[in-house]
């Protein structure tokens, strides 16, 4: 893309405020809680010390949570992207009846807008000791807590991050190239092979190393699965303060889960990025229909993917189950006490939930789009580092947010905990970045010259963007609140630090009601929880096609 | 006529504060399905209205300490009184002592005024009945019951870094057999664990289900458990339980002080202790006024094992410390 700027454009007033505004709202959410929570691990009596880290390097216990994190992570991530892979290449590479398509789409897009425990308890509930499957194909128990109970419900929950990417990037890749390989006569597995793999590689390893952070970081799960003999380090560091008041010792830990977060997320960012394959190009010649690889693979995954999909159906028709009878196993008359239960005692719950949503989300909104601005256009001093920082709080996993926002906001000079600002300081500031990368992306593509007419016809910096840019990125904003909103609602990992008498979340309530045993109400909790996530999302969705009638709805991540 | 007035409007404004919502803030360690409905009921008597959050024992406790400079809630409800014992060290807690308190054993209340007792649980050992009939097994009658091989993979119970029932098990094992048989005992039933759950009651549902065979928990979730129609069957240890002491205190630094101690009062009262035993929340009430009609409660049928609530305190972080150690490794 070449840019018209020939040089920085001179900021007005308005624009050094707002760029001086961004500066303090990232310093105080996202630098001030990352350094005090690297002052509590490093600094002991004054000095520069390790001292907190020598009890949880030398204990056996904590070494193996991370070493089981990061084989976890491995395993999850390679088994996350083949089975996203093949969802992508199925959508996108074989000719499949349209409804078919749009089964595989919704399914995939399941696990992603519900709570974190709905696979874990499914599972359990299926494949647990004395599990319904297991009872149904008379299988003898096997030892579903610890790594393969959390492989399996990790990898379920976080493929459709593989299939989403993958989408995208076979989407692009021009089907032509496969076309032409397979009219000189190659085979389809050679076509696979020698064409169509090493195009969609940077897409491979972007997925992969988007499943292993996700993975990474994934509280929830292991906390229900995996049981003491798999322990990882978000529920270690977790447990570490809040079993055994051990504010020093948590935040050791949750700095060793930051160093290999960290490290996927500059390999990612910065080695990937630079890497495209992607063959964009105006069309020259007419697409001809895409050669699938043949009748018999195609089947196959066809089979394949039918089963996962049947299989996913499965455990939500089950979490649906298990809220509508009145006792699991025992009782199986149906009833709507769950829900009364969940609409009387957890009323609270639900509202502040919505509520901190709705005031989060503009907020994030208006911040990717500040944010955005400032990075691509503006090309302020320092605008990398910006955007970075501006994208730290993602990049850490939810844990090591959590627990750096109550080491900093508990205590002088700002003390916020207890109020519904942290909860929602940690949402925005954790969750913008897909708008910010949205927003990024859509002004890389529009031509700066529009901008650069409307200033040299007098108008400020703050008309050209109300009136000019505005519009135009749009739909990236809309798309970005949209993840932002949905992630509000269903996240657990920083925010089961932050929640108090005053504010409490649906997810916490689940939590609770799963460590209580009342799994009627967890699922309860969690099938309202899903409901007001879809009907949020399908609204958001529709007022992004109204608002945005004019081009293309150039979204990017949902 | 204008003097009435102006004399009227004065008295309802004095009074108006009064009018105003009252409500006072908690963390409850007791489960939510009993403590919703001590807090309803509380609010119908006095108008007073309690928000709560729930915790497990560990979780609550580490949160009080971190909290101490800027206290988030008023009062600390249910829970073992060895968790209130380590918060005392800590200085989480305001002296009060309520109403009534001649009623609660001196046994069960804080020595110095900090906690007081509502009701108390022992623990015991909770076995699925179908699991017993396919393996033509007797319920487990003794601590050394569950060593049998046949429990392989079928016990749950809570891990002790988390839950006051974990170490309320140690306490008791550490009590019958002595510290360092009571650890060799443990790292032998390790053998036989599925799973330590985060809460204490976490595996008594499994239990239920026939997920898996047996576990220990206090009476009060047990018996929860086997009300709801469960098969389930449950037996104390001859060789001896102890119990914990569910209790109630209020937070230093609480900013609804009075409010609070009227809680406390009525948490100590007969009002309450009878709402316990008619609602079939499975406490057995501290007063000695009050006694309980459910046969499993009757604390004569029991081998209980006195434990010192200060020794508990003492000792919790070095038994939890050997445990991860010795045990679990």
């Amino acid at each position: 893309m070449i840019s018209t700027y020939s040089q920085r454009p001179r900021l007005d007033p308005v624009s050094r405020m707002v760029i001086a505004t961004l500066w303090l709202a990232l310093g105080v959410f996202v630098l001030y809680p990352a350094f005090r929570l690297l002052w509590i691990a490093f600094w002991v009596d004054g000095r520069l010390s390790f001292a907190n880290f020598m009890p949880v390097i030398t204990n056996w216990y904590d070494r193996m949570a991370l070493y089981n994190s990061l084989l976890l992570g491995g395993a999850v991530a390679v088994s996350g992207t083949v089975l996203g892979f093949l969802f992508a290449y199925a959508v996108t590479r074989l000719s499949l009846p349209m409804w078919f398509n749009v089964l595989l789409s919704s399914v995939s897009m399941l696990p992603l807008i519900s709570p974190p425990f709905t696979s874990s308890i499914a599972l359990t509930l299926s494949l647990g000791p004395n599990g319904i499957l297991l009872k149904l194909f008379g299988l003898s128990d096997f030892n579903f807590y610890g790594f393969w109970g959390t492989f399996l419900s990790e990898t379920l929950t976080f493929y459709p991050v593989a299939f989403m990417t993958l989408t995208t990037i076979l989407s692009r890749i021009d089907s032509n190239l496969e076309d032409a390989a397979y009219s000189m006569g190659a085979s389809p597995l050679r076509v696979f092979r020698t064409v169509t793999l090493p195009l969609a590689a940077p897409g491979l390893a972007n997925a992969f190393l988007l499943v292993f952070a996700c993975s990474l970081a994934d509280f929830a799960t292991p906390l229900v699965l995996a049981g003491h003999g798999f322990p990882v380090l978000p529920t270690q560091a977790y447990l570490q303060i809040t079993g055994m008041y051990d504010l020093k010792g948590g935040a050791a830990l949750s700095f060793m889960l930051l160093v290999p977060a960290l490290i996927v997320y500059a390999l990612q960012y910065y080695w990937l990025s630079k890497k495209s394959f992607v063959t964009v190009s105006g069309k020259a010649g007419g697409r001809s229909s895409v050669k699938g690889p043949g009748p018999v693979p195609s089947a196959l995954i066809v089979m394949f993917l039918s089963f996962v999909i049947v299989f996913i159906l499965y455990i939500y028709a089950l979490i649906f189950w298990g809220s509508i009878v009145k006792v699991w196993g025992i009782n199986n008359t149906l009833t709507i006490e769950n829900y009364k239960y969940a609409f009387t005692f957890g009323n609270k719950a639900i509202k502040d939930t919505l509520i901190i949503a709705c005031i989060g989300t503009p907020i994030g909104g208006l911040l990717s789009v500040l944010v955005g601005y400032a990075t691509e256009r503006l090309k302020v001093k320092g605008h990398k580092t910006l955007e970075t920082v501006s994208l730290l709080n993602f990049a850490l996993p939810g844990t090591v947010v959590g627990i750096a926002y109550v080491v900093a906001f508990n205590s002088k000079p700002l003390i916020l905990t207890g109020t519904v600002s942290i909860l929602i300081a940690s949402y925005v500031f954790r969750y913008d970045s897909a708008g910010i990368r949205n927003v990024i992306a859509a002004l890389q593509q529009i031509d700066p010259s529009i901008e650069e007419a409307s200033a040299s016809l007098g108008a400020s910096s703050a008309r050209t963007f109300r009136k000019v840019t505005l519009p135009l990125v749009l739909p990236a904003v809309l798309a970005g609140m949209r993840y932002l909103f949905i992630h509000s609602m269903t996240a657990i990992s920083a925010t089961i630090f932050l929640v108090s008498v005053r504010w409490s979340l649906i997810t916490t309530r689940i939590l609770e009601c799963m460590t209580e045993l009342q799994f009627a109400q967890a699922c309860a909790f969690s099938i309202v929880l899903i409901v007001l996530v879809f009907i949020a999302s399908a609204v958001m969705a529709l007022l992004a096609r109204v608002l945005c009638r004019t081009g293309n709805a150039g979204g990017g991540i949902q | 006529m204008k003097k009435f007035i102006t004399l009227f409007c004065a008295v309802a404004f004095a009074a108006a504060p009064a009018f105003a919502a009252r409500e006072i803030n908690a963390y409850s360690i007791m489960p939510e399905k009993y403590v919703s409905k001590v807090t309803q009921a509380f609010t119908e008597d006095t108008g007073i209205k309690v928000n709560f959050m729930r915790f497990s024992s560990g979780e609550a406790l580490s949160r009080l300490i971190a909290e101490k400079d800027n206290p988030q809630v008023d009062v600390l409800i249910g829970g073992p009184a060895d968790t209130y014992e380590a918060g005392v060290k800590e200085g989480v807690f305001e002296k009060y002592v309520p109403k009534d308190v001649e009623m609660v054993p001196a046994k069960f209340r804080s020595p110095d005024g900090y906690w007081t007792g509502l009701g108390i649980i022992p623990l015991c050992f909770m076995t699925n009945e179908n699991f017993l009939k396919k393996n033509g097994m007797k319920a487990p009658e003794t601590w050394a019951d569950l060593l049998d091989p046949r429990y392989k993979n079928g016990l749950q119970m809570a891990d002790t870094r988390t839950s006051g029932t974990a170490t309320e098990r140690i306490f008791s094992l550490v009590k019958i057999m002595g510290e360092d048989e009571a650890f060799k005992y443990q790292k032998e039933l390790h053998k036989n664990i599925q799973m330590y759950t985060k809460s204490g009651a976490g595996g008594a549902m499994p239990i239920a289900t026939g997920q898996c065979a047996s576990g220990i928990f206090y009476i009060v979730d047990a018996l929860d458990i086997q009300q709801q129609g469960y098969p389930v069957v449950i037996t104390y240890p001859k060789d001896g339980v102890s119990f914990g002491i569910e209790a109630d205190g209020i937070i230093k630094g609480a900013k609804n002080l009075e409010d609070a101690k009227i809680f406390i009062d009525w948490l100590t009262s007969k009002r309450f202790a009878e709402f316990l035993v008619a609602n079939h929340i499975n406490y057995v009430p501290t007063r000695t006024d009050v006694k309980t009609d459910t046969p499993a409660l009757n604390l004569a049928n029991i081998n209980l094992i006195e434990t010192d609530v200060a020794w508990k305190g003492a000792n919790r972080a070095h038994f939890v410390e050997r445990w991860i150690n010795d045990v679990i490794k």
